[in-house]
């Protein structure tokens, strides 16, 4: 579980003629990272099967059919699954019916979409014409005569009037512009032109026909028909969507992985008679892999373990169900290396209790995990779940801390009695009546509650708490660090490399809670001398020895300033506080809603006070809601990717992928 | 000199909430100006590739620190003194 999977590097090596052979079973098994290999003198990279070709072409052409009938394979679950075989048998019948059916009918559409933009194109014509008023016949074929047609910006009379006095124009409003035609003799044609682009002329190509009324019917018609006939042509393809769907796509299943093992020689280096295949495979599976290929190839091709001082094997993360969920969270920041430490555990336990401590409230928290629930009924894809699981065992978290806290939408027990506490809850008095009458008096309920944080001297204790889950996080993060850097470069160097910031995380740790044990007995809490500052020193000396031993050989004389990091870590201590300061704003702006929308109102303006209140108590807790997944969800990530991770995790790694996939519409 | 109008004990607590109101203030103007960068950089690279949103976001908050450093100091302030 903290380890990544343990992998075996394995060479497969045979003749060529079984190169097809030993694809299938690799890909069948599912188990083999692949390495991209390095071409040499006498081994070449391999060339793609016969095959490929043809079976890729026919995958583009069903990709394109899926694609224009919006058929994305994430979203469908599969009902049944298809034989392998039958698939294979039935694949070059289907392709034909399904070009005879759907690419046709496609080809159709095409066609009638690209009929209706010619229809619109001219409808864009002559609809100005026939603001115009003036029949077709008398726009052209003149011999002695220049007429204009098209849209002006401004009426141009006056400066055709300039150039000749004898010419008729007439112009009608369209849309913000003037639609005109002018006729001048073919003599000034030339000068009237020029004037009319003055006025932004876009002349107007006269159409040939009858009528411009008839012929905008006669469009209208044929744009009618057009969508008749689109509307049964795409009902029909919705018909041939439902039936075939999941053939479809066991089509394009069994094609895609026809095409990933026709293109396996690519990740192969192979000679004139042989081939030769360098990959990964986890321990567990090494003996089936090797058997399975060596019986079914009669021993011709051999798989066989090399040992290689420095190789470098793919991260395959392996957790129990639910710490799997939080693997995104890791790789988000960085996939381990294979040597290194799988912080996913330790984020599958934090990331929820800092999430609850932040948040803290039952209300809130329903509604996070009720959210995430239904959430994960539309959105199936693998990583949504993943992620909506993680929002499931936030929301449970913050619904035990909010007990805890004792909040549900703010603080809720209604204790305006309680000395000096002016808490305001939407519990109603009635239900305060009851609980009083069973015994249970708002003292009772307040003092039932845990851990109420909003109370002066719990704030600071909660601060102290916070502080020291953040000196204990670091510390525990320095001991992976320390097991890193041991299993990889041996005891010195995990010693000079992360034992040193232990000890000055101990020094710090004897600081604070020296500090705090003065403030508690109420001394001057800097200057006055206890037990934990007289330690103190003695880890920063033992810390400076280690650091300085640490640096000044890598580093020189400057090596010194960097012990400033110390106070790097202290900052990252006190940024655990956060843990605090993001629940307390919250708890603070429910307190605030509920004031207005419960107390103030109401009793300022009586009816309407209530109507206004309620819509404040609405929006309100809907921001607040939203702000109380965002804001915890970010800072709990950030104190494991910055104050905890930065510690041991160092990343790099390559994700364990291996050559084949997960048959989802097909069976062998 | 004038004798003094309000106590020690009442002075003290005062200056102290001020200084608690200061060291919030500064600190979150002090996140903002750092913050503005980064989130503008941030935008910018998740509209190249929306699955840098999640660190975006994250590299967003880091300079939110300070503005934890300045509550402590306040929280110090308002209950230890």
């Amino acid at each position: 579980m903290l380890k990544p999977v343990k992998m075996v590097k394995i060479s497969v090596a045979g003749p060529k003629e079984y190169l097809a052979t030993v694809s299938d079973i690799l890909h069948k098994v599912n188990a083999v990272h692949i390495e991209d290999p390095t071409e040499e003198e006498y081994f070449k990279l391999g060339e793609p099967l016969e095959k490929a070709s043809t079976i890729s072409k026919s995958l583009v052409l069903l990709r394109s059919y899926l694609s224009h009938l919006k058929i994305d394979p994430e979203k469908v679950i599969p009902t049944r699954k298809y034989k392998a075989s039958e698939v294979e048998k039935e694949i070059q019948n289907k392709l034909e019916q399904f070009q005879s059916e759907i690419g046709t009918r496609i080809e159709k559409l095409r066609e009638l979409n690209e009929r209706v933009k010619a229809l619109e194109e001219e409808l864009r014509i002559i609809e100005p014409l026939k603001v115009l008023g003036i029949p077709p016949k008398l726009l052209k074929g003149y011999k002695n005569l220049r007429c204009f047609v098209g849209f002006l910006k401004e009426n141009p009379s006056e400066r055709i009037r300039e150039i000749t006095s004898d010419f008729v124009i007439e112009l009608k409003e369209f849309k913000n512009e003037y639609v005109g035609v002018v006729f001048v003799k073919k003599e000034f044609e030339e000068d009237v032109f020029r004037v009319l682009q003055e006025f932004g002329f876009k002349e107007l190509p006269v159409p040939d026909v009858e009528d411009f009324e008839a012929r905008i019917k006669d469009i209208e018609k044929e744009k009618a028909t057009i969508e008749v006939e689109k509307k049964s042509l795409e009902a029909e393809l919705e018909e041939i969507k439902k039936k075939e769907l999941e053939f479809m796509l066991a089509m394009e299943e069994y094609l895609s992985i026809e095409l990933d093992k026709s293109e396996l020689p690519l990740k192969a280096l192979t000679s004139k008679y042989a081939f030769v295949i360098v990959g990964y495979v986890p321990a567990k599976k090494f003996r089936k892999v090797k058997n399975e290929i060596e019986s079914v190839t009669d021993g011709k091709v051999t798989v066989e373990k090399i040992e290689d001082k420095d190789d470098n094997p793919p991260t395959l993360l392996s957790n129990p169900k639910i710490v799997k969920d939080f693997e995104t969270l890791t790789t988000t920041f960085a996939v381990p290396k294979y040597h290194e430490i799988d912080p996913t555990l330790f984020v599958s336990i934090f990331f929820p209790i800092f999430f609850g401590m932040m948040l803290g409230d039952v209300g809130y928290g329903l509604v996070v995990t009720l959210l995430s629930l239904y959430l994960k009924k539309l959105f199936r894809s693998e990583g949504m779940q993943k992620l909506l699981n993680i929002g499931v065992y936030v929301g449970i978290a913050s619904i035990i801390f909010g007990l805890i806290y004792g909040e549900c939408f703010g603080p809720f027990v209604h204790v305006a009695e309680h000395e000096g506490v002016t808490e305001v809850s939407w519990m109603p008095h009635f239900l305060t009546g009851v609980l009083t009458s069973i015994g249970l008096t708002a003292e009772k309920l307040h003092h039932m509650i845990a851990f109420d944080r909003i109370e002066a001297p719990n704030i600071t204790l909660l601060l102290f708490i916070t502080i020291v889950l953040g000196l204990a996080k670091i510390m525990f993060g320095f001991s992976l660090g320390f097991y890193n850097v041991y299993k990889e470069h041996g005891l010195k160097e995990a010693i000079l490399e992360k034992g040193t910031w232990l000890f000055g995380m101990m020094a710090i740790a004897c600081g604070i809670f020296g500090f705090v044990t003065n403030l508690v007995n109420e001394v001057p809490p800097l200057t006055t001398v206890n037990t934990f500052f007289m330690i103190g020193p003695v880890f920063l000396a033992i810390w400076l020895v280690l650091f300085l031993k640490a640096e000044i050989p890598k580093m020189g004389g400057i090596g010194v300033v960097l012990g400033i990091e110390l106070l790097t870590w202290f900052g990252q201590t006190i940024s655990y506080a956060r843990l605090l300061a993001v629940g307390l704003s919250s708890v603070y702006i429910a307190y605030v809603i509920n004031f207005m929308g419960i107390k103030m109102l109401p009793e300022k303006l009586g009816f309407i006070g209530v109507v206004i209140g309620v819509i404040v108590l609405i929006i309100g807790h809907i921001v607040n809601t939203l702000l109380g997944i965002m804001d915890p969800g970010i800072q709990s990530l950030r104190l494991h990717y910055v104050e905890f991770f930065t510690k041991f995790v160092e990343g790099g790694g390559k994700l364990f992928k291996p050559f084949g996939r997960i048959k989802r519409f097909i069976e062998e | 000199m004038a004798e003094a109008l309000i106590s020690d004990e009442a002075f003290i607590k005062g200056c102290a909430a001020i200084g608690a109101g200061l060291a919030v203030g500064l600190a979150g103007i002090g996140a903002g100006a750092g913050e503005s960068g980064i989130g503008a950089a941030a935008v910018g690279a998740i509209s190249e590739d929306r699955g840098f949103l999640g660190l975006g976001l994250l590299f967003t908050v880091i300079p939110e620190t300070i503005v934890i450093f300045g509550l402590v100091i306040a929280f110090i302030l308002m209950f230890a003194y």
